[in-house]
């Protein structure tokens, strides 16, 4: 082999082994341990943990569940950090806006979880205030803002770090696409303002954005520690429940553990493939 | 006068971009503008298209005065040196982007589509991606879209700029046959003096904010400082 194939070769092989082939190991180990194929308490080749799962319906509510959390949290975060962004595009390119939006990317999702918890909570800082200003009565007429079966805590904690990262990130998009010259021209050609914005600003916007916004989705939807903290008990998200289920005493969980993780691999690459058919359909637009 | 600039100023940060300049365009014709980099051309067109606010002068189009107008009434079109393709949008729907906004009736916009899409040669590209066009056939997206909507000016600041000779060459004869027949009032700012004499025909030259009206093609090559001697000195040189 020569040393120009040799280096043509040795980037995929490095990717391949230290990227992909864990991952399918991880998920053949897990498939297996589902089927009752490998594991501790093994009886060979068996359909029943997945039956059982398939047929629980509390795990297609946590499918649903954590969907529409991150689905509530993107379409709240990505209006939000428009707004912000479209109102002034340049005001987070100067250096304290910038800073108070690079603030927030540091905090770990566990601090996080906490803040919301001290502010939220029927104990905390929102419920305490609105004691003192005589607004409930009681403290525990505060509404259900944590471990609510509504998920508005989780969707909260994640809002708070997902704007600044998108401001960041659609900033960044707006200057590098100079978005500004190609409002400014489709003003000459007569468009208005919200037309401008709807027929220009925001698809070369969102068009870009796509596969990032995507990533951020699948990160919502598979998080772990803000809805251990957060999250209700009867309604949990996915990595909740897949992980108490592979920590329970109860050995016969742990296949079922990983048939969870098994089919939520299968969500997310359904979701994969649905996201690149819309790119690709969405690909010739017609305003 | 068509288009009508008078005594019009601006400057940044106290530092003056364009002195107190004057000038007229008579219906259907090309004014180039000559000037080097930093001359200011580009403030005087994004000031008639209503981009830029100046500091004092007015702009009169069809003997109604639009220097507070917004760029969407004043129907003056500016085509930037980048064609500036809505990258979301395929040849025929970035031509008809003028019309869309317009709520003009689906049947009668592409009819216009393909009528514009005809004239500039672009029919077999009509559902390509602008990332998947070449530099002349962006830029003849970018005249389409422009014209598509009969604009009542078109400033055009070096759009062949970027292009290769050959295809700049091309680019000419196109506008020069599309100006003719849309009977188009334009000013079109170049820093090439070749290009300058092909597409106007009235010339001027902006330097340092100053205006310099030349009447006849004669006076614009007798003046030293348009660097038209120097370049028929250069070429005089190279005479074997």
């Amino acid at each position: 082999m020569s040393y120009r194939m040799l280096n043509q070769w040795v980037g995929p092989i490095i990717f391949i082994a230290l990227s992909v082939v864990p991952l399918l190991l991880g998920i053949g180990y897990a498939l297996l341990y589902s089927l009752g194929l490998t594991g501790i308490i093994n009886n060979g080749f068996t359909l029943a943990h997945w039956h059982t799962l398939l047929q629980d319906a509390s795990f297609w509510e946590t499918i649903g569940f954590s969907l529409v959390v991150a689905l509530s949290t993107m379409v709240i975060s990505i209006a939000l950090a428009l707004g912000l962004v479209l109102r002034e595009p340049t005001r987070f390119q100067r250096p304290i806006p910038s800073f108070l939006m690079y603030m927030p990317l540091a905090i770990p999702a566990i601090v996080m979880a906490f803040f919301i918890f001290q502010m939220f909570a029927k104990g905390g800082w929102l419920s305490r205030i609105a004691f003192q200003l005589k607004i409930i009565p009681e403290l525990q007429s505060f509404p259900d803002l944590i471990n609510d079966n509504l998920g508005i805590g989780i969707i909260v904690s994640h809002i708070l770090m997902a704007v600044p990262f998108l401001v960041l990130f659609f900033t960044n998009i707006y200057q590098n696409e100079d978005i500004d010259a190609y409002r400014k021209l489709a003003f000459t050609m007569g468009t208005s303002r919200k037309m401008s914005l709807w027929y220009v600003q925001l698809p070369m916007l969102l068009r870009p954005a796509q596969p990032t916004l995507f990533l951020y989705f699948l990160f919502v939807m598979g998080s772990y520690e803000i809805p251990l903290l957060l999250g209700s008990q009867s309604k949990q998200m996915i990595a909740v429940l897949t992980i108490q289920k592979m920590q329970r005493y109860n050995l016969a969980d742990i296949p079922q553990a990983y048939a969870i993780s098994v089919a939520y691999t299968v969500v997310v690459i359904l979701l994969l493939y649905i996201m690149v058919w819309v790119s690709q359909k969405n690909r010739s637009y017609d305003p | 006068m068509y288009l009508k600039v008078n005594d019009i100023e601006k400057a940044y940060d106290g530092h003056p971009i364009l002195q107190p300049l004057s000038f007229g365009v008579p219906k259907g014709k090309v004014l180039s503008v000559l000037g080097r980099s930093g001359s200011g051309k580009t403030t005087l067109l994004k000031i008639i298209a209503g981009l830029e606010t100046p500091d004092a002068g007015t702009i009169y189009l069809e003997d109604q005065e639009i220097t507070n107008w917004s760029p969407q009434k004043r129907g003056i079109v500016y085509l930037y040196q980048e064609p500036l393709l809505f990258p979301h949008l395929s040849v025929q729907e970035n031509i008809g982007f003028g019309l869309t906004v317009r709520k003009v009736a689906p049947n009668i916009k592409n009819d216009l589509v393909n009528e514009m899409m005809d004239h500039l040669g672009l029919i077999e590209h009509r559902s390509k991606m602008p990332d998947h066009l070449s530099g002349g056939q962006k830029q003849r997206v970018a005249f389409g879209r422009a014209l598509i909507i009969s604009p009542k000016v078109m400033l055009l600041d070096e759009p062949f700029a970027a292009l290769d000779n050959q295809t700049r060459m091309q680019m000419q004869v196109m506008f020069k046959r599309m100006a003719t027949r849309h009977n188009i009032t334009a000013l079109f700012v170049t820093h090439d003096i070749k290009e300058a004499i092909i597409m106007g025909e009235e010339l001027a030259c902006i330097r340092d904010g100053h205006w310099q009206l030349y009447h006849s093609i004669k006076s614009f090559l007798q003046d030293h400082l348009t660097g038209v001697q120097d370049e028929i000195n250069f070429w005089k040189k190279l005479d074997p």
